[in-house]
């Protein structure tokens, strides 16, 4: 069986088997992903009708003239690079402390988790009151140490800032567990074998772990740049259907729900995803490249 | 450098202890095997040298030095580990400058000591493949160089052979052999295998039931067994043990009678066992029916029956094939009696009286 050639009779059986999924990953997947393509090269189309009447490359200079699609991009890249990094370190650090609790580990990972199984919504309801103003929590530590009190969701200064602290907090428990994974296949020995060689527990941490975790450490920040890049419940929880006072929480895909069903100019939605889908292609082909040299598997 | 253990005592759970007041020197620049069964604590004993395992009681000293409270870290040993433990990251070149990495020698001079040691262990022209790349044989070189780097004073091998297949595993053998001589670093060397430990060492200290049996020349280990444990453990095939009160009749002339009250077991090699008197010294002359001999190569072995017992004899390759019954002797050397506890009271040429 194994050493077969596959004959024309035996690749449509195969392709038989393979017709179910297929047709539902092309009817709900690969065609919607050309429509769009399609979609945003539509000048003059008629949504109702469905009649395309001119196509260009108009919607791309709307883009690229529009400043709140500007302000967008800008916002998600400051988002992007706010959380990722941020959610990589500090879930590499807990995901280390955790290693190393024997009381109650189990206890501490469920805990990192919940937030991971909540609902964004629900999420966002408690941080709308972490956030308060006058009876935040925030505010009341921050009080605690001597810090003027801030409007987190009010002043358009912090708003973005208040949407990236709830955004580590949201992703961190994932990749704690998927750090905690890679800390455990770590074989013991190198460890020892390290330690003989003369390496202390700091120089055991940057010549063992990072490198041996390196393989996590890159599907963690790539799954959290593309993530990232895609961010828009969190901030309609959390603003209550605004993109954060004057905008400022602004980002791609809101400005692409704009668009699309307040502003019904769905050739420009179409448009502004095709960028988003290019940025995200970009920064994920740089990570790829990064990670030949970085990453040991 | 000169290593001595003085009643050192380690418990992993403070109940039970897996090694018990071990007391022993390891001479400077020797090759010592920790020998012994699987769970006999032959790793415990390298763990406590190496530092990685603190001990529960007594006191370790190099040289002079008590390093009982010091870590791996401080002991400044150089290890083996038994799957090599190779920085799957890192080229050879870099897992072998790795100790010197550690030391913060520079890069230049960490890679001519890196090629010094390559050169040394024959792994010279694999520098630039990482770990993955190289067999298991040339693995274990890179393990040995690796754990050469730093100058160590004493080098521990765990069980370095136990991965490698049987050809292999005599030329590696022979290897460390070679690199402990050109080096002439104290090495300790734990091994399951008696034919390792008889072939390469200076000294060999048998470990089971977490004590130490016996430590000393693989020669005198094999002729002289302190006991019944280290009798049966060291040679092959295994020594013939029956008990004393089947040969006891056969032993009143060549055995003091004090001495044979106390025999509980008598030990025979199986090449003590000959069909007529060589004369050099017999403790005995026994009818017994011989009951099948096979040839293996150069090796042939044969049963023979004395008293309901059977014993093996690898000397009766002569025999016509239709013998079927005759008188075998029982040469002086590889003959011994034990007592009840198992300790060796007859037998050994420095026992003989």
């Amino acid at each position: 069986m194994i050493n077969e050639k596959p004959t024309l009779k035996s690749s449509l059986k195969a392709y038989l088997y393979l017709l179910p999924m297929l047709v539902i990953s092309l009817t709900f997947n690969i065609w919607p992903i050309i429509s769009s393509f399609l979609m945003s090269l539509y000048t003059k189309y008629n949504f109702y009708t469905d009649k395309v009447d001119a196509m260009g490359f108009d919607n791309f200079v709307y883009l690229w003239n529009d400043p709140d699609f500007h302000l967008a991009v800008r916002n998600t890249l400051v988002f992007v690079a706010g959380v990722v990094p941020v959610t990589v370190i500090l879930s590499l650090i807990i995901a280390l402390l955790l290693n190393q609790v024997k009381w109650l580990s189990g206890f501490f990972r469920t805990v990192y988790f919940l937030p991971f199984v909540t609902s964004t919504v629900a999420i966002a309801m408690v941080w709308n009151w972490i956030y308060h103003s006058d009876y935040g929590l925030m505010n009341y530590f921050m009080g605690l140490v001597g810090l003027h009190p801030i409007n987190w969701l009010t002043d358009p200064h912090w708003s973005l800032l208040a949407l990236i602290i709830m955004s580590i907090w949201k992703n961190l428990g994932f990749n704690i567990i998927l750090f905690l994974v890679g800390l455990n296949n770590i074989d013991k020995g190198y460890y020892q074998a390290a330690e003989i060689d003369g390496a202390n527990a700091w120089q055991r941490f940057w010549n063992v772990t990072i490198p041996m975790i390196s393989p996590i450490t890159f599907l963690v920040s790539v799954n959290g740049v593309i993530g990232s890049f895609k961010v828009f419940d969190q901030i309609f929880a959390l603003f209550q259907g605004q993109p954060g006072p004057a905008n400022a929480d602004l980002t791609i895909v809101y400005y692409l729900y704009q668009k699309f069903y307040t502003e019904y100019k769905y050739p420009i939605a179409a448009a502004s995803g095709v960028i988003l889908f290019f940025l995200i292609l970009l920064v994920t082909l740089v990570q790829l490249w990064y990670s030949r040299k970085h990453v040991h598997y | 450098m000169k290593v001595t253990f003085k009643d050192v005592t380690l418990s992993y759970d403070g109940k039970k202890d897996t090694l018990k007041n071990l007391n022993f020197t390891i001479p400077d620049g020797a090759l010592v095997s920790l020998l012994g069964p699987s769970g006999g604590g032959k790793t415990t004993t390298l763990n406590l040298i190496s530092g990685l395992l603190p001990a529960t009681s007594g006191h370790i000293y190099f040289g002079d030095e008590d390093v009982t409270k010091k870590d791996a870290l401080a002991r400044k040993v150089g290890m083996v580990f038994q799957n090599y433990s190779l920085y799957p990251h890192l080229t050879v070149r870099d897992n072998i400058a790795f100790p010197l990495k550690m030391q913060k020698v520079s890069k230049a001079e960490r890679y001519k000591r890196a090629e010094e040691l390559a050169k040394l262990v024959h792994v010279d022209d694999q520098l630039d493949k990482k770990p993955a790349g190289l067999s298991g044989g040339q693995q274990q070189r890179v393990a040995i160089a690796r754990a050469l780097a730093k100058s160590p004073s004493l080098l521990l091998l765990d069980e370095p052979l136990s991965n490698l297949d049987a050809r292999l595993r005599i030329e590696m053998r022979q290897e460390i052999r070679r690199i402990q001589q050109e080096t002439g670093v104290t090495t300790i060397f734990v091994t399951h295998d008696q034919d390792e430990a008889l072939h390469i060492s200076d000294h060999i200290m048998v470990l089971s039931f977490g004590s130490i049996q016996q430590f000393s020349t693989p020669a005198e280990l094999y002729e002289r067994p302190s006991n019944l444990f280290v009798a049966k453990f060291i040679g092959e095939p295994v020594i013939n043990s029956v008990p004393a009160d089947v040969l006891r009749a056969d032993l009143v002339e060549s055995v003091p009678a004090s001495v044979l009250a106390q025999a509980h077991t008598v030990g025979i090699r199986s090449e003590a066992i000959v069909p007529f008197d060589n004369g050099q010294g017999m403790v005995a002359k026994i009818h017994a029916t011989l009951q099948q001999s096979q040839k293996y190569g150069r090796e042939s072995t044969a049963y023979l029956t004395y008293n309901g017992q059977q014993l093996l004899s690898t000397e009766l390759a002569g025999l016509p094939a239709s013998q079927t019954e005759g008188d075998f002797f029982l040469t002086k050397a590889g003959f011994f009696l034990f007592n009840e506890q198992g300790a060796l009271i007859f037998g050994g040429e420095a026992h003989d009286k």
